[in-house]
C-alpha cells in the first residue's frame, strides 16, 4: 500500500467520522434538523466511498473473477453502510432491522470466501433467531415508542474519536505490516507482499523438508488430510463445502463441538432461570430481606 | 498453481472486518439503549468472524470456519442470556437505559446524568406516531384506552 | 568406658534442658513435682561430668553438629573437653543439683514453681554450654543465654516492681558488656587465619604471634570489658546487688556460684592471649583490686543479709580478677591456677552462705533485715553451724577452702613484682600496693562476714514483728509477702506460725553437704597439687611460663592474722548488744553514710549516664515524631490524594465509559507499537 492510499484512507476515515458524528443522536437528546442529517449522510457516503477505494480492485480478465469482485464491493459497502445505520438509528427496531441487513451482507462476503455453509448458517442463526429475539424484547419493553435514551447518545464525540482512531490504526496496521516474516526463506520465489504473510501450508511444507526440526512431528499431526480445504489427491480441487467442514469438525475438532453443545445447554438453562417472570417480578418481602 | 484468494483479497476482507468491528465499538460506546448496545456487540463479532473466515480461506484450512461456528454458538448463548437479563432489568426499572445501572462505582462519585436533565428540558423531537396524529374534535365519549404510556413517554 | 563420657559430653547441657522442658510442658498437666525432672537431669549431667573429669587425659573436641555455614564463616557446634572445662562442669552441675534440691523446699507452693525449675534447667543448659563450647561465637551465644536466664530469674516475681526493675537493670548493664564481647569477636574474625574462631586456632601460638600491637592489647581489653559486666566488676558491678530481688536459690546459683564467674572463666580461657599483654593484666589487676576493696567497704554497713553476701560476691570476684591480672611473666601459670581455684572454692562456700541466708529468710517469714532478728543460733542450729563454716571459709581461716585459694592469690600477687622486674616492666610496684590492699580486703571480708553472722545468730533472741521500729512501711512489707510469702503460707497452711522454725531437711541437707565441701575441697585440691595437675590438660596451659612458687609461710601467716583480727573485732562489736558500733559510726559519720549509701555510685550513674541517655532519647523521639513520621505520612498522602481527588471520579460505574477507555487504550497501544 502506498503513501497515497494511506492519505486516502485517512481522508476517508475522517469523512466517515464526521458523517457518523452528524448522524448520531445529540448528546443531550436535542432534535437535529434535516440539513444536518443530509450533510451527515453525504459525509458518511463520501467516507464509505473513500474506504471502498482502499480495497484492492479485482482482476478484470476472467469475467467470473470480475463479477465476484464487484459483488465483493456491493456486499462490503452494504455491510458497512448498514452498520452505520444500525448504530445511528434512533429507533431500536430499525437498528435491529439494519443489523439484519448487516448480517445478510456479511453472509454474502462469506459466500465469496467459499464458506457457503457459514453464510447460510449465520443468516439462519442471526437473522432468523437472534434478531427475532431482539425484536421480541424491544416490543416487550418499548411499547410506547422512542424514549429519551434513544434520542440521546453518550458523549458521541468521544465515542466517534475512539472508534475511528481504532479503525485508522487497524487500517494503518494492515497497510504496512512491518518486520521480516520468520517463516522459511523462499529465496526469491515469494517476493512482495506475499512474503509478509506466508500461508500455513507453505510453512509446513518447508519444515517437513527439514528432518531435524523439532516441530516436524507436530506439523505432521496438524497436516492431516481432513484439515485442508482441498482434496488430498489434487491440491487444486476444493472439497465440497459442507462435507469438508463436517469432516474437519467431527474429526479434528470433536471436543470443540461437544463444548459448544454444553455451552448452549447451559445458556438455555440460564436463560430460562433468569427470565422467569415469577422470580423476577416479585419484590423481596420484608421477612425474606430480614432472613438474608 | 496460483490460488485465486491472494493476499490482496485477504486484506480487503480484513479491512471490512476492521470497519465492522470499529462501528460496533462505536455503537457500544455511544448508544444508551441496552438492546442496541448488544446489537453493536454482535456486529463486532461479525467483523471478527469475517476476518477469521478470510484467514482460513487464505491458509487453505477449515480452522477459520470452525472458529466462526464456535463464535456463532457463543453469540447465540450470549444473546439468549443477555435478553433474559434485559427483561429482568426492565422489570426492575421500567427502562432500558444503561445509565440507570451504575451502582458499582466509587462511593461518593456523583451519578447525576446531565443528558437526562437536559433531555427533559429540551423540546421533543417531532416524530411520527401517536403523538403527531391530528387533533380532532371529540366526537363523543372517549373510549377506554391505556393513556399512561402516551403521557409518560420520556421515561 | 572413659571414652564414652567424653564422646557423649553433649549430654551435659542437654539433659538439664530436657529436664527443664519436661518441667515446663508436663509438670502442671500431669501434676508431678517440677523439680524432679530438672534435678534428675542435672544430677545425671553431674555424673557425666564426673566421668568426663576422670577420663579427660588430653584435650578433646567433640563435634556435635553444624551451626552456621555461610561462605568462609563456618561455625560448628563443637564442644571441648579439657581440664578447665571438666572442672567448671563438675562444679556447676554439683552446685546446681544441691541448689535445686534446696529450692524444691524453698520454692514450695509458689505459683510459678514449674516455671522456676524450667528456667533453672535452661540456665544449667546455657551455663554448661558456655564452658563446653569450643569457639568464641558459640561461647557468645551461650553467654547471652545465661544472661537471658539471669534476667528471667531475677524478674521471677515479675509482678513486684522492684524485681522487674532489677531484672531490667541487670539485662541492660550486661548489654553494655556484651558489646565488648561482640567487638572482640569481630576483631578476631578479621585477623585470625581462615576466620576460624575456635579456641585452638585463636589461641595457637602461631596465631597470637601474628597479632598486631593494637590487636594484642585491644582484644583482651574488649574481652575484659565483657567480663566486667558479666562478673560485676567496677564500673559495671551495680546490677549484682540489685539482682538479689530474685529468689534466694537463684542468687546462690547464678549470682554467686556460676554465671558471674563466666567472666573469670573467659579471661582464664584466654590466658594465652592475655599473658601477651602485661598492660592489660595491670588493668585487670587494678580493676579487680578496686572492686574488691569498694565492695568490701560497702558490705561493712549493709543491714540486708543477702545484700552483704552480694557485695561479698563482688569483692571475691574482684579477688579472682586480681589473681588473673597478676599473671605477668613467670607468674602466669600460678595466677591462672589461683584464680580458677578461688573460683572453684568460692562457688561452694558462697552458695552455702546464700542458701543459709535463704534458710534464715525462710524461717523469718521473708524478713531479711538483720536488725529485725537476732540470736537465732538455738532456733536454727543447722543453719547457724553451716553459716559459720561458710563464713570461716570466706574469711580464709585455716583449714577451710577459702584459706588455700586466697593464699594462692596472695602468693601470686606477692610474686608479681619480681616477675615484672624480670621483664623490665616499670609498674611492678603497683602489684606491691595491690598485695597490701588485698590483705586489707581479707581483713574487711572477715569482719563483715562475721558481723552478719553475729548479728543474725548471737545476742538476745529476737524475731521479726510488725511493730519493730526498724520495720519498713507496711505496704512494702506487704509487697514482699504478696509476691513470695503467700506461697509459703498456702503450703504450710498455718500462716506466720512457722516463723522461727528450722527449715525442713530437704533444705538443710544440701547445706550440710556444701559445708562439708567448704571444709574439704581446699584441703583436698590445694596442698596436694591436684588442682594444678588437673588444669595441665587445658589448652595453652603448657605454653604458659611458670616458675617455682613455694608455699609462702609469711603470706599465710599475715592473711590468717588479718582474718582472725577481723573475726575478733566483729565479735567484740556485735556478739553482744553494745553501743560500740553506733559510737564508731558516729565518730566517722561521713564515711559511714557513704558506705551505707553504697558510695552513691548508683545515684552518680543516674545523674550522669542515665540523664545523658535520656536526653539523647528525647532528641531521637523528637526527630522520629517530627521528621521521620511526617515524612512517612507525607509519602502516604500522595496516593491518597491521587486516588481520592484525581482517579476516583473515573470509577463512575458506567460500563460505556470503561469500554471507551479500553478501546482508546487498545488504539493507543497499537499506535505506539506501530510507531516505535
Amino acid at each position: 500500500m502506498t503513501t497515497g492510499s494511506l492519505i486516502l484512507a485517512t481522508i476517508g476515515i475522517l469523512f466517515g467520522a464526521t458523517g457518523t458524528y452528524l448522524l448520531l443522536p445529540h448528546r443531550l437528546g436535542a432534535a437535529k434538523t434535516r440539513t444536518i442529517y443530509i450533510l451527515g449522510a453525504v459525509f458518511a457516503s463520501l467516507g464509505l466511498v473513500g474506504f471502498l477505494a482502499l480495497l484492492s480492485p479485482p482482476a478484470l480478465s476472467p469475467l467470473g473473477d470480475f463479477i465476484a469482485g464487484s459483488f465483493f464491493y456491493v456486499f462490503a459497502g452494504g455491510a458497512i453502510g448498514c452498520g452505520v445505520m444500525t448504530v445511528t438509528s434512533r429507533n431500536p427496531v430499525y437498528s435491529a432491522l439494519w443489523f439484519a441487513a448487516v448480517v445478510v451482507s456479511v453472509a454474502g462476503l462469506f459466500l465469496l470466501a467459499d464458506a457457503q455453509f457459514l453464510a447460510a448458517g449465520s443468516v439462519i442463526v442471526y437473522a432468523g433467531a437472534i434478531i427475532v429475539t431482539f425484536l421480541f424484547v424491544i416490543m416487550l419493553a418499548q411499547m410506547e415508542g422512542r424514549a429519551v435514551y434513544d434520542r440521546a447518545a453518550r458523549s458521541p464525540g468521544r465515542a466517534v474519536f475512539t472508534s475511528f482512531l481504532l479503525l485508522w490504526s487497524l487500517t494503518y496496521c494492515l497497510a504496512s505490516v512491518r518486520g521480516k516474516p520468520d517463516g522459511p526463506p523462499p529465496a526469491g520465489e515469494l517476493a512482495g507482499p506475499e512474503a509478509r504473510l506466508l500461508r500455513g501450508r507453505e510453512i509446513a511444507g518447508f519444515y517437513q523438508l527439514a528432518e531435524t526440526n523439532e516441530g516436524r512431528k507436530a506439523l505432521e499431526h496438524s497436516l492431516r488430510p481432513t484439515s485442508s480445504l482441498y482434496v488430498e489427491a489434487d491440491p487444486s480441487k476444493p472439497k465440497p463445502n459442507v462435507a469438508g467442514l463436517g469432516e474437519a469438525l467431527y474429526a479434528d475438532h470433536l471436543l470443540t463441538v461437544e463444548l459448544a453443545g454444553s455451552i448452549l445447554f447451559a445458556a438455555l438453562v440460564a436463560a430460562v432461570l433468569i427470565a422467569n417472570p415469577k422470580r423476577a417480578g416479585v419484590p423481596p418481602t420484608p421477612a425474606a430481606a430480614v432472613e438474608v | 498453481m496460483t490460488d485465486p484468494f491472494t493476499i490482496d483479497l485477504l486484506r480487503n476482507y480484513l479491512l471490512v472486518g476492521a470497519a465492522l468491528f470499529a462501528l460496533g465499538m462505536l455503537g457500544f460506546i455511544a448508544r444508551r439503549n441496552l438492546i442496541v448496545m448488544f446489537l453493536s456487540a454482535e456486529m463486532m463479532l461479525q467483523g471478527v468472524a469475517l476476518s477469521l473466515v478470510a484467514f482460513g480461506r487464505y491458509h487453505g484450512n477449515w480452522s477459520g470456519q470452525v472458529f466462526t461456528i464456535v463464535i456463532l454458538t457463543v453469540a447465540a448463548c450470549e444473546a439468549s442470556i443477555a435478553m433474559a437479563l434485559v427483561v429482568v432489568l426492565f422489570n426492575r426499572r421500567s427502562s432500558l437505559d444503561v445509565t440507570l445501572w451504575q451502582d458499582v462505582r466509587e462511593p461518593g462519585v456523583e451519578t447525576t446524568d446531565l443528558a437526562d436533565e437536559a433531555g427533559e428540558a429540551a423540546p421533543m423531537e417531532p416524530i411520527e406516531g401517536v403523538e403527531s396524529y391530528p387533533h380532532l374534535t371529540p366526537a363523543g365519549v372517549e373510549p377506554a384506552h391505556p393513556i399512561q404510556p402516551w403521557t409518560e413517554r420520556r421515561r | 568406658m572413659s571414652g564414652f563420657f567424653v564422646q557423649n559430653v553433649w549430654l551435659i547441657p542437654f539433659l538439664p534442658l530436657l529436664g527443664g522442658l519436661i518441667a515446663a510442658l508436663a509438670a502442671r498437666r500431669f501434676r508431678f513435682d517440677a523439680a524432679i525432672p530438672v534435678a534428675a537431669g542435672v544430677a545425671l549431667a553431674f555424673l557425666v561430668s564426673l566421668g568426663a573429669w576422670a577420663s579427660s587425659g588430653a584435650e578433646t573436641t567433640v563435634l556435635v553438629s553444624k551451626w552456621i555455614t555461610a561462605g568462609s564463616l563456618v561455625v560448628p557446634l563443637e564442644f571441648r573437653v579439657d581440664g578447665l572445662t571438666t572442672l567448671m562442669l563438675s562444679m556447676v552441675t554439683f552446685v546446681s543439683t544441691l541448689v535445686i534440691v534446696f529450692a524444691s523446699g524453698y520454692m514450695h507452693g509458689d505459683p510459678g514453681y514449674p516455671r522456676f525449675f524450667a528456667l533453672i534447667g535452661l540456665f544449667v543448659f546455657a551455663m554448661t554450654g558456655l564452658v563446653l563450647s569450643n569457639n568464641f561465637l558459640l561461647t557468645y551465644a551461650f553467654w547471652e543465654g545465661v544472661g537471658v536466664c539471669s534476667y528471667l530469674l531475677i524478674g521471677f516475681w515479675y509482678t513486684k516492681p522492684s524485681a522487674a526493675a532489677a531484672a531490667m537493670k541487670a539485662f541492660m548493664i550486661n548489654r553494655v558488656g556484651d558489646v565488648g564481647f561482640a567487638l572482640a569477636i569481630f576483631w578476631m574474625w578479621t585477623i585470625v587465619p581462615n576466620h576460624d574462631l575456635s579456641y585452638q586456632n585463636v589461641l595457637a601460638e602461631g596465631t597470637l604471634h601474628n597479632f598486631s600491637d593494637a590487636a594484642r592489647i585491644g582484644i583482651p581489653l574488649l574481652l575484659f570489658w565483657a567480663a566486667t559486666a558479666k562478673s560485676a566488676q567496677v564500673p559495671l558491678y551495680v546490677w549484682l546487688p540489685d539482682a538479689m530481688e530474685g529468689p534466694t536459690p537463684v542468687s546462690a546459683l547464678i549470682h554467686a556460684a556460676t554465671m558471674v564467674t563466666a567472666g573469670v572463666y573467659l579471661i582464664a580461657r584466654s590466658t594465652p592471649l592475655v599473658a601477651l599483654a602485661p598492660e592489660v593484666q595491670l588493668v585487670v589487676a587494678i580493676t579487680g583490686c578496686a572492686t574488691a576493696l569498694l565492695a568490701a567497704l560497702i558490705a561493712l554497713t549493709q543491714n540486708d543479709l543477702k545484700r552483704v553476701m552480694a557485695y561479698s560476691t563482688v569483692s571475691q570476684l574482684g579477688y579472682m580478677f586480681m589473681a588473673l591480672g597478676s599473671g605477668v611473666g613467670s607468674v602466669a601459670r600460678l595466677a591462672m591456677v589461683a584464680a580458677m581455684f578461688h573460683l572453684f572454692t568460692h562457688a561452694f562456700f558462697k552458695a552455702l552462705l546464700f542458701l543459709a541466708s535463704g534458710s534464715v529468710m525462710h524461717a523469718m517469714g521473708d524478713v531479711i533485715d538483720m536488725r529485725r532478728f537476732g540470736g537465732l543460733r538455738r532456733r536454727l542450729p543447722y543453719t547457724c553451724g553451716t553459716f559459720a563454716i561458710g563464713g570461716l571459709a570466706l574469711a580464709g581461716v585455716f583449714p577451710m577452702a577459702g584459706f588455700w585459694s586466697k593464699d594462692e592469690i596472695l602468693l601470686a600477687l606477692e610474686s608479681a613484682p619480681h616477675a615484672a622486674h624480670d621483664l623490665h616492666l616499670t609498674f611492678g610496684w603497683v602489684y606491691q600496693v595491690i598485695y597490701w590492699l588485698a590483705i586489707l580486703t581479707a581483713f574487711l571480708t572477715a569482719f563483715y562476714t562475721f558481723r552478719a553472722f553475729f548479728m543474725t545468730f548471737f545476742g538476745p533472741e529476737k524475731l521479726p514483728s510488725a511493730d519493730d521500729p526498724e520495720a519498713p512501711p507496711v505496704d512494702d512489707h506487704g509487697h514482699a509477702h504478696d509476691s513470695h510469702g503467700h506461697g509459703h503460707d498456702d503450703a504450710h497452711g498455718h500462716g506466720g506460725h512457722h516463723v522461727g522454725e528450722e527449715s525442713a531437711p530437704i533444705m538443710t541437707i544440701p547445706l550440710m553437704i556444701l559445708a562439708g565441701c567448704a571444709v574439704l575441697v581446699g584441703l583436698a585440691f590445694g596442698p596436694t597439687g591436684w588442682f594444678e595437675h588437673h588444669l595441665e590438660g587445658t589448652l595453652g596451659f603448657e605454653g604458659l611460663p611458670h616458675g617455682e612458687h613455694a608455699f609462702s609461710w609469711g603470706t599465710a601467716l599475715i592473711s590468717t592474722i588479718a582474718a582472725l583480727a577481723g573475726i575478733a573485732l566483729a565479735y567484740t562489736m556485735y556478739a553482744a548488744p553494745s553501743t560500740v558500733p553506733s559510737r564508731v559510726a558516729g565518730s566517722i559519720r561521713p564515711l559511714y553514710r557513704a558506705s551505707l549509701g553504697k558510695f552513691y555510685i548508683d545515684e552518680f550513674y543516674h545523674a550522669t549516664i542515665m540523664k545523658l541517655v535520656q536526653g539523647l532519647a528525647a532528641v531521637c523521639r523528637v526527630l522520629d515524631v517530627q521528621l521521620v513520621d511526617r515524612l512517612v505520612q507525607g509519602v502516604a498522602m500522595v496516593p491518597r490524594l491521587a486516588a481520592r481527588d484525581v482517579l476516583s471520579k473515573y470509577q463512575n460505574g458506567l460500563i460505556q465509559f470503561y469500554a471507551a477507555a479500553s478501546a482508546l487504550s487498545v488504539a493507543v497501544l497499537l499506535l505506539v507499537l506501530l510507531f516505535s
